[in-house]
């Protein structure tokens, strides 16, 4: 038995050092797709996450050690004429920690690649995301979302200062919006028989068909969002993490 | 967006003024073989998809990037070989607006597939594919890696996804590509009229 111990305790001790700096482990579970639900959880496997978004410093020294991401460079293909947009006329110091935003999909999957990571798939987003705030100040997720959907303008802030969850992970609510590996298939619904990217299951009254809990609007709003989106756009309320397979 | 697209072609045509302005100004380079395809994908707008510079496989094995194909216009399209239903019936709209051209017209533009399989449409797939489809040589069907189909999916806002039964959901679009690679038109579902696909084609030639 003792042995047993030791032998998990080596275990847990060894997984724990693979961590790479910066990253959390988050572990595996079931998730139940917000679109399309069809009542199937899709399996995650255990990866690991960023624990905070990516900065502005963070994502200046990768611009300087890849010129083709660069404002003058970049090929409208890969990012709209929106992309770096903040760092014209930016108080440099102040928001090197402030998380990168006004990349697109393109920019931020470069990004990850080049830190030898990859980006999050919604399901991994949403299954780290969905873990409960540490501390006093928040007593749930629904409480930091619709109060920081209620702001105006929310104010930029250094990444890191709005909350942490009980995976380890900081402000995935409250700060930006973030990219996922496969935004697009918010949008793709079932189209078999083809069809305009709109996801249709999230308009036009249809909502109640093919959602799965019809009363979350944070997350109703969340996959909008993305199903929004295309590889190409950038917006100044939305950066990235990286994540990596185990 | 064709604001944007009148623009980059503003930009194009200063690029090759500039260009054949320094030329001029300097003898020497003149000696150097200027190879049209490339000055082409050199002086691509920014909004072409040839900009995604991976490595394809066609079906004859051949390996090549997406800017081997500027200089013609391009009928694009995404599919995979184990596709039962929607993709026989993309290709055959494909085919019927092969058929509205001669032989000889055929040679002005180009027909690229691209498999989203990454994992069964090897190129020798593709082959036995283009072949049973009678698909000739001014057809390209390419396999790339799981990255680089993901990456030209987005650029094409084609999306797909693997399902459980071996299947892949993704939409049905087709694409009409100056000869630049910059996308002009899209046509989206199945039994798509030929002739409105043409209309958009011939004012390339």
């Amino acid at each position: 038995m003792i042995f047993f111990i030791l032998c998990f305790l080596d275990f847990v001790e060894s997984s724990k050092a693979q961590v790479p700096t910066g990253m959390v482990r988050i572990d595996g579970g079931q998730f139940r797709p917000f679109v399309n639900d069809t009542g199937q959880r899709i399996r995650v496997k255990p990866f690991y996450l960023d624990a905070k978004a990516v900065t502005n410093r963070e994502y200046k020294d990768f611009v300087e050690q890849n010129p083709r991401w660069g404002k003058q460079t970049v090929k409208a293909i890969f990012a709209d004429e929106n992309y770096l947009k903040h760092w014209e006329n930016r108080q440099k110091d102040e928001s090197a920690n402030y998380p990168m935003v006004n990349v697109s999909w393109f920019a931020a999957n470069a990004y990850c690649k080049s830190k030898g990571k990859r980006l999050p798939t919604t399901a991994e987003w949403e299954l780290a995301a969905s873990a409960p705030p540490v501390g006093s100040k928040y007593h749930d997720v629904n409480e930091i979302i619709l109060l920081w959907y209620s702001r105006k303008m929310p104010e930029q802030a250094a990444v890191g200062s709005v909350y942490q969850n009980s995976n380890g992970i900081y402000d995935i609510f409250g700060l930006i919006w973030e990219w996922v590996d496969d935004f697009e298939k918010s949008a793709a619904g079932n189209q078999r028989d083809g069809g305009e990217s709109i996801p249709e299951g999230l308009f036009c009254g249809s909502g109640s068909l093919g959602v799965s809990d019809v009363s979350d609007y944070a997350t109703f709003i969340r996959y909008a969002f993305r199903g929004s989106l295309k590889g190409n756009f950038t917006s100044q309320k939305l950066g990235f993490r990286c994540a990596k397979s185990l | 967006m064709r604001k944007v697209t009148l623009k980059n072609y503003l930009t194009v045509a200063f690029g090759l003024f500039v260009l054949l302005a320094v030329n001029a100004c300097n003898p020497s380079s003149n000696e150097k073989k200027n190879d049209a395809s490339q000055v082409e994908a050199k002086e691509l707008p920014g909004n072409s998809i040839y900009h995604i510079d991976g490595y394809w496989s066609d079906q004859n094995g051949d390996s090549l990037q997406l800017k081997a194909f500027a200089g013609k216009p391009v009928v694009f399209t995404m599919i995979f070989t184990h596709c039962e239903y929607a993709c026989p019936m993309m290709v055959n709209d494909l085919k019927k607006l092969e058929a509205l051209f001669s032989p000889e017209e055929r040679q002005k533009f180009h027909f690229v597939m691209v498999s989203f399989d990454h994992v069964r449409d090897l190129p020798e797939r593709l082959k036995e594919y283009a072949e049973a489809q009678e698909l000739g040589s001014n057809w390209s069907l390419l396999h790339g890696n799981e990255d680089l189909v993901k990456e030209l999916a987005i650029a094409t806002d084609i999306s797909f996804e693997f399902v459980d039964d071996g299947g892949i959901t993704h939409s049905n679009r087709k694409l009409v590509l100056d000869k630049q690679g910059v996308i002009l038109k899209s046509f989206n579902g199945l039994g798509t009229d030929p002739e409105l696909m043409n209309s958009v084609l011939e004012e390339l030639f």
